[in-house]
């Protein structure tokens, strides 16, 4: 597990499923639909999950602030740094660690309030995606409000980059024959992933 | 039991009925006061000697008293310094509540620091002051009373910050510079008064000794005090004793007076206070006033800057304070008020979840310590039950 990974946020809800992280707003180090992440589950367990959403709430002083001619640089730093108005992430299950070995199947129990959520690195991921056979997509194409097609295609464009930085280029070949073989009943889901996956990934 | 809608409409349109006549009558009595100030524009010296008059025949005198400008002076608003620190504070308290199982009130100033022509954030702070089992001869500190500590310790956070900050300095409060309270209260609730008073004034000259700006930000003032100076101004000398009864004016207000003389932007005259109260600050400390249209064309909104004499003799001080303030109410829009004070009160504001988390965490403590925490009232106590609920299937009990 990379110690350096990026912190994106803490936990404000959870459940087996998924959970929500809150983050302030900020450009820097925001994290990005589809990216893979973990939290803690105790000493050795860690659980991963896919960023499926992510919304930025407003308030009153945000719309009023709207209108305004302009707004002063100094005024849009103190509402992404100061005030209370943090940037949700919606986090679905996909698996997690037990001490050195991955597991795609629902973590034991859920992550607790205010832990500290990780962006995993591109070791990370490639160390999680390359875990048994594909066995977290199910959970993905189970996720009744997600945008199916575009979070495999963000996590698949950045999976197979990792992938073939670590000098492995069949893995997005796998990872796009599974899809089909797990959806040719679903041709209706199958197209949109297709779809979504030769935006993301032109030849 | 609801309101009684059925007598409260009747009661709407009683009031209606009477609305036309009396919107006519106030604008007429604007129109007057508007015809008032022109003609008195320039007697500057002539209307200072005749309030200075009026007030030794009347004690309670309560109105402006020009300084140097005209009477109807718009002030364009000056260029923004290239640089500046803004300090802004405003405080929020939780008052003493018999009815609640402990006795205590809390005082919260939230404080913010703004760079001008920075892109950093504003700094934020908060100064939290808990204070338990204290009474009064009469029982529990009065609301008044925490109200006056809080705004003493608005003037003293800023003067804590304003010692590290960056020159020129500019500090914001929302409401009057003039510290409120101490009247028709007991003994106690008097030297409350005077004891704040005291660190209030100090705070201030601390401010004036570290050449700092200040000044209270009036939002909707309703005040006349313009209207009543045009009283003294239209008066014969032998009514000058009996003219606080008269008030041939009363109804119309500076601001109305005021949003047809200036432009968005512009200020007016500045004038000091002739007030019994307005005498405790003297020298540099003394207190003046201008109106300010934050508005914008065909929508004016005047507020009311009150500024300490060592401001008002600094004119390049007042400009940019002049300048500051436009800049501030206009980062909000078409609801200008200046932005840090909006967000100091956002800072300080203390929430019903709030008091609740102090009052159980002081519950909690006090028995650790096996002491006895009281109870809230049986009247508090009924009033928080819940209200009705409707029966579903499945439902979760609370």
């Amino acid at each position: 597990m990379d110690k350096n990974a990026i912190e994106i946020g803490r936990l404000l809800r959870s459940g087996i499923a998924g959970y929500v992280a809150g983050a302030r707003v900020s450009e820097k180090e925001s994290p990005q639909f589809g990216a893979l992440v973990r939290a803690p589950l105790g000493a050795d367990l860690q659980t991963y999950g896919l960023i499926y959403d992510i919304h930025v709430d407003d308030d009153g002083l945000v719309r009023q602030l709207v209108t305004a001619e302009n707004v002063d640089a100094a005024v849009i730093e103190d509402n992404r740094v100061n005030r209370v108005v943090p940037m949700e992430m919606s986090i679905m299950a996909v698996g997690y660690r037990n001490g050195e070995s991955i597991v795609h199947l629902l973590p034991p129990r859920p992550p607790l309030s205010l832990d500290v959520i990780h962006q995993c690195s591109p070791a990370e991921l490639v160390e999680f995606t390359s875990a048994g056979s594909f066995g977290y997509f199910r959970h993905i194409l189970r996720a009744p409000d997600a945008p199916v097609g575009e979070i495999l295609a963000a996590h698949i464009q950045a999976a197979s980059a990792a992938h073939e930085e670590a000098g492995n280029s069949e893995w997005r070949a796998e990872a796009t024959q599974e899809l089909i073989t797990l959806l040719r009943d679903d041709y209706a889901t199958l197209m949109a992933v297709l779809s979504a996956l030769g935006d993301a990934l032109p030849e | 039991m609801p309101v009684d809608f059925i007598t409260i409409k009747d009661q709407i349109k009683k009031i209606s009925a009477h609305a036309p006549e009396e919107a006519e009558r106030l604008q007429g009595l604007h129109k007057q006061a508007r015809e008032l100030l022109a003609a008195h524009a320039s007697e500057i010296s002539a209307l200072r000697e005749k309030v200075n008059t009026a007030a030794s025949q009347d004690a309670f005198l309560r109105c402006a008293l020009p300084v140097k400008e005209e009477l109807d002076a718009a002030f364009s608003v000056p260029r923004l310094p290239e640089s500046a620190t803004v300090l802004a504070a405003d405080g929020s308290q939780i008052n003493p509540d018999r009815h609640a199982a402990l006795n205590f009130y809390l005082i919260n100033v939230g404080a913010l620091s703004m760079e001008l022509g920075s892109i950093k954030a504003p700094e934020t702070r908060v100064q939290s002051s808990l204070h338990f089992g204290e009474y009064t001869s009469a029982g529990t500190i009065s609301e008044s009373m925490v109200a006056l500590q809080r705004d003493t310790r608005e003037r003293a956070f800023l003067v804590e910050l304003a010692q590290d900050a960056g020159q020129p300095l500019f500090t914001l409060t929302d409401g009057p510079l003039e510290l409120w309270g101490g009247k028709g209260g007991s003994s106690e609730e008097s030297e409350s008064f005077t004891k704040n008073l005291a660190e209030y004034k100090q705070a201030l000259t601390t401010l004036a000794g570290i050449g700092a700006a200040t000044a209270g930000y009036v939002d909707k003032p309703r005040a006349d005090l313009v209207v009543q100076l045009l009283e003294v101004a239209a008066a014969h000398r032998e009514e000058l004793g009996e003219l606080r009864n008269k008030r041939p004016l009363r109804g119309a207000t500076d601001a109305n007076l005021f949003k047809e003389i200036l432009e968005p932007g512009q200020r007016s005259a500045v004038y000091a206070i002739q007030s019994k109260s307005a005498r405790e600050y003297a020298g540099p400390l003394g207190l003046h006033f201008f109106y300010l249209n934050v508005g914008r064309p065909g929508k004016p909104w005047l507020a009311r800057v009150e500024v300490p004499s060592w401001v008002v003799e600094n004119s390049e001080m007042l400009g940019n304070l002049h300048a500051i303030l436009v800049d501030q109410c206009r980062m909000l829009g078409s609801r200008p008020y200046p932005y840090l004070l909006h967000r100091a009160h956002e800072e300080a504001v203390v929430t019903r979840l709030e008091k609740q988390q102090i009052s159980d965490m002081l519950q909690r403590e006090l028995q650790a310590q096996n002491l006895e925490t009281g109870e809230e009232s049986q009247k508090q106590s009924v009033k928080n039950l819940p209200g009705r609920r409707r029966f579903t299937l499945g439902q979760k009990r609370n």
